[in-house]
C-alpha cells in the first residue's frame, strides 16, 4: 500500500515537472538529437556544444572508416533476430540525422567482417549514438532550467 | 600499437562527453573527464594483461 502511494506521488511529480517544462526545451531536445552538439550551440554553450558535437561526429565517422556497420530491422528478420537487430538499431538512431542520411544513401549498412577493425567500428558507431542521447538529455535539462 | 591507438581515441572521445555532461564547476568536470579517461586506459591494460594468459590462440 505504501509502495503504491509512493508510486502515485512520483507519477504526480513527473506530471507536474513535464507540465512546467517550457516547449522550447522539447525543441532543443529534438535539435540536440538531430544534429549532435546543436542543442548546446542553440543555447550559446559554445564550448560544450563544440566538444560534444566534435566527439559524436568524430566517433561516427571514425566508426564508418573502421568498417563498422549500422543496424536496421529488415523484412527478413524473424523472431529473436528482430531483437538482436532492434536493440543496436536504437543505439545507432541516437546519432540523429547522421543515421538517417546513411539510411537514405544506403551507406554503412554493409557488414565488412573481414576487416580487422570491424568490431572497433561497430563499437564506435553504437557508442556515438548512445553518447548523443546523453548530450540530448543534457541540452534538454539546460533548456528546462534544471541544470546550468 | 594501432589497436591501442583506437582504444585510446575511443576513451578520449567518450570521456570528453562524460566530462561535459557531468555536474559541477568547469574544473570539476575537467578533472572528472581526465579521471574517466585514465580509468578506461587502466582497465584496458589490466584486462589485456589478464587475457594474455588465457590460451585463446
Amino acid at each position: 500500500m505504501r509502495f503504491l502511494r509512493a508510486n502515485t506521488l512520483v507519477a504526480k511529480q513527473i506530471e507536474r515537472s513535464a507540465a512546467s517544462t517550457p516547449p522550447r526545451a522539447w525543441w532543443i531536445g529534438i535539435a540536440a538529437w538531430a544534429v549532435p552538439g546543436l542543442g548546446h550551440l542553440l543555447q550559446k554553450r559554445w564550448g560544450r556544444g563544440l566538444l560534444l558535437g566534435s566527439s559524436v561526429w568524430g566517433m561516427f565517422f571514425v566508426g564508418l572508416a573502421l568498417g563498422g556497420h549500422l543496424f536496421r530491422v529488415s523484412g527478413s528478420d524473424q523472431g529473436f533476430s528482430i531483437i538482436l537487430q532492434a536493440l543496436p538499431m536504437v543505439a545507432n538512431i541516437g546519432s540523429g540525422l547522421l543515421y538517417i542520411a546513411c539510411w537514405l544513401t544506403n551507406t554503412g549498412f554493409v557488414e565488412q567482417a573481414q576487416r580487422v577493425t570491424y568490431e572497433y567500428g561497430n563499437t564506435f558507431l553504437l557508442v556515438a549514438g548512445l553518447l548523443n542521447y546523453l548530450a540530448m538529455l543534457d541540452a534538454f535539462d539546460i533548456a528546462a532550467g534544471r541544470k546550468r | 600499437m594501432r589497436h591501442f591507438f583506437w582504444m585510446a581515441l575511443f576513451a578520449a572521445l567518450t570521456s570528453a562527453v562524460f566530462g561535459v555532461v557531468a555536474k559541477g564547476s568547469d574544473r570539476h568536470r575537467l578533472m572528472y573527464g581526465l579521471k574517466v579517461f585514465g580509468e578506461f586506459l587502466a582497465v584496458a591494460f589490466i584486462l589485456g594483461w589478464i587475457l594474455s594468459f588465457l590460451p585463446f590462440r
